[in-house]
């Protein structure tokens, strides 16, 4: 929060007065007020003249403090939110479905990681073609131009040339359509932006039941973090676990399920391993392995993180190019 | 700490802070003058910084509208009705303009590359004239930009493949127009040459700053249809010390270069070079710059040799096949392959 005397306009009772005796104890700011000893500062308070306004001071500097937490949740409150949102939305293929205990859950941050061509793309196109057909509205941030509406046309079910069916079909496609927004995002400032904005938009649209936004993909994040990271400084390394909160947050506040692409690197005995370093490993719930033998047709999935499910647990997802 | 958001100095961000300013709220509440003085800066910095932070209030309060979509969005509906019209640009080889879906697209980053010798250069230069096809023809009747960074565009080659596409034009306008003989091909080789727009760079400095400024120059011929970059990799392989710095680098060129093209709906193709990768006990040949590389890329074309024959493969792309054709380099230009298997292989 600000230095105390900015919050003067607003509330009457930090008056200069106020101010001066929190300066005696060296304090200018939210920050130093909350590490400082409040009974301390009562007892001296007293001491002082007009003690009731001082007091009266401190208790308002605390009710703003306490009305800017969130608010305080007990196990069966938490079970009960659980049960009535926390919902799992499958991914289209039921290979994936079966490998990560009935698909992508509500609320929790899952993590495609692999090599180049191993399908993150294909699944993350999946993912969305499936979400928008059940009736709900799909957010895709997209780094690598890599969104091929053509290729979520084909996985809805209808074949790519549309213009030849029927109008029943064409309209049924739009609607499924219409339900996945895509955002061209090529800095991580933007994205920043843009998720703000989507948690203001939320926040603001509390109660409105149709078109609720249940899936939020970014293909990928590590392109948009790795030109930042181990720069001059630790700003890289802020950036990205700011990132990270900021999507575990909107995921558990407003009931989504967040999607995101992340790509190897070479490791130190020859082995590849996942990209954005040891910090990163902690912040996605689920943390999935694709890869692709040579050539082949057959992409393997095995489990690297999940709350539920033992870690490598491997599936072989069924041949993605039909 | 929302300040770390802003795209702002670390030293003004540690100055922020030390005021006291850790949330964007605390800094959009305040005004121009108090600000300025409290971090000491100068009063137009200080409007800028405001400026960083209101934006994102201001959304607060206007975030009141029916609108469910975020400025900038698009649904898939529309990017599916505007794929119908975006054209591509063929590579006058018709196996692989069908491997391709029709051609190079528009709006994608295509990466190709292969081994010494096997037609890059000489599919970089087809591609640059091919861009300038008229649109009566079914091109996009573009310009083109060519970054050189090894040295290897020959411009008499150039004139050799402008004049076999313009006479290949007149071919295809005798056989359709028969009877409207006034359908001339009103182009010259001359003024294809015009319409490519050639930078030599020598350091990877360079490099990086002409990527910076191609948004401006964009910006200035509006009707450039392709960028080449002949080869990516040159000057990042040679004395490369420090390897983060590199990746670092070319994860933001590559940003760059796929704003590019999807602001501007442009094709962008970049040339690699190859390596060999220690992979489960064997060499195998990848391309060059390394794993974060390959992921800066919308398509990846690899380029071989099978027996006598170039093939080109598609290794990634979100929407087309597995797939790989033959062609062959002529004194034309780029052309189908002359074997007797005319058909493609789909792997």
């Amino acid at each position: 929060m600000a230095p105390l005397n900015s919050l003067e306009k607003e509330y009457p009772l930090i008056d200069s007065n106020f101010q001066i005796f929190c300066a005696s104890h060296a304090i200018y700011s939210v920050e130093d007020f909350l590490l400082h000893d409040i009974d301390a500062l009562f007892t001296s308070a007293t001491n002082c003249s007009s003690s009731q306004k001082l007091n009266q001071g401190i208790h308002q500097l605390l009710s703003i403090i306490d009305a800017l937490h969130p608010p305080l949740l007990n196990g069966l409150q938490l079970v009960e939110d659980a049960r009535q949102n926390k919902h799992v939305f499958s991914t289209g293929c039921q290979g994936i479905d079966a490998l990560i205990g009935g698909g992508l859950r509500v609320g929790q941050l899952t993590e495609l990681v692999g090599p180049s061509s191993s399908g993150k793309t294909q699944v993350c196109l999946m993912s969305a073609s499936t979400v928008a057909k059940h009736n709900c509205s799909v957010i895709y941030l997209d780094t690598g131009n890599s969104f091929s509406p053509q290729r979520v046309a084909h996985f809805i079910g209808q074949s790519s040339d549309y213009v030849s069916g029927n109008q029943a079909d064409r309209r049924l496609l739009q609607n499924v359509l219409d339900r996945i927004i895509c955002y061209p995002v090529f800095d991580v400032y933007q994205m920043f932006d843009l998720l703000h904005q989507l948690k203001n938009n939320l926040r603001s649209k509390i109660g409105k039941s149709d078109r609720h936004v249940k899936l939020l993909i970014v293909d990928s994040i590590s392109s948009l973090i790795t030109p930042i990271l181990r720069g001059s400084g630790p700003q890289g390394h802020t950036l990205m676990i700011s990132a990270g909160f900021l999507l575990k947050q909107l995921a558990h506040e407003h009931n989504i399920t967040v999607l995101v692409t992340n790509h190897v690197v070479g490791g130190d005995d020859g082995n590849s391993k996942p990209a954005l370093g040891e910090s990163w490993k902690s912040v996605p719930h689920v943390r999935l392995l694709l890869s692709r033998d040579c050539g082949g047709k057959v992409c393997n999935m095995s489990i690297i993180k999940h709350p539920a499910m033992a870690s490598g647990r491997t599936a072989t997802s069924v041949r993605l190019f039909v | 700490m929302e300040i770390g958001m802003l795209p702002i100095s670390a030293s003004k961000r540690g100055k922020l802070l030390a005021a006291g300013y850790t949330t964007l709220h605390s800094i959009a509440t305040t005004s121009i003058t108090h600000l300025a003085t409290d971090i000491e800066v100068s009063e137009s910095e200080a409007l800028e910084i405001l400026n960083f932070a209101t934006r994102n209030s201001a959304l607060e309060r206007s975030s009141g509208s029916n609108t469910n979509v975020i400025q900038g969005g698009q649904t898939a509906w529309d990017m599916l009705n505007e794929e119908r019209f975006s054209s591509s640009i063929t590579t006058s080889c018709a196996d692989l303009d069908n491997i391709l879906g029709g051609g190079i697209n528009c709006k994608e980053v295509t990466e190709i590359g292969g081994v010494p010798g096997i037609g890059k250069t000489q599919i970089g230069i087809q591609l640059a004239v091919n861009v300038q096809i008229p649109l009566d023809y079914g091109g996009l009747g573009g310009k083109a930009i060519y970054i050189d960074t090894e040295g290897s565009f020959m411009v008499e080659r150039v004139l050799q493949i402008a004049e076999a596409c313009i006479e290949d034009m007149s071919e295809y306008s005798h056989h359709f127009h028969k009877d409207n003989q006034a359908y001339g091909v009103k182009m010259h080789p001359n003024s294809i040459l015009e319409n490519i727009f050639y930078f030599r760079v020598c350091s990877y400095t360079e490099q990086i700053a002409l990527v910076n400024y191609l948004d401006k120059f964009v910006t200035e011929h509006k009707d450039v249809k392709i960028i080449i970059i002949d080869s990516v990799t040159f000057h990042f392989r040679q004395d490369f010390e420090d390897m983060a710095l590199r990746t670092r680098l070319l994860g933001e060129m590559s940003l760059k270069l796929m704003k590019l093209a999807k602001n501007f709906s442009l094709a962008v193709v970049m040339l690699n070079q190859v390596t060999t990768k220690h992979v489960e006990g064997s060499f195998q040949l990848t391309l060059a710059l390394g794993d974060s590389w390959s992921h800066s890329c919308t398509n990846r074309i690899i380029l071989y040799w099978n027996g006598d024959e170039r093939h080109a493969y598609i290794d990634k792309s979100p929407s087309l096949k597995s797939a790989s054709a033959p062609y062959s380099v002529t004194s034309r230009g780029i052309r189908n392959s002359t074997s007797s298997s005319k058909r493609i292989k789909m792997v």
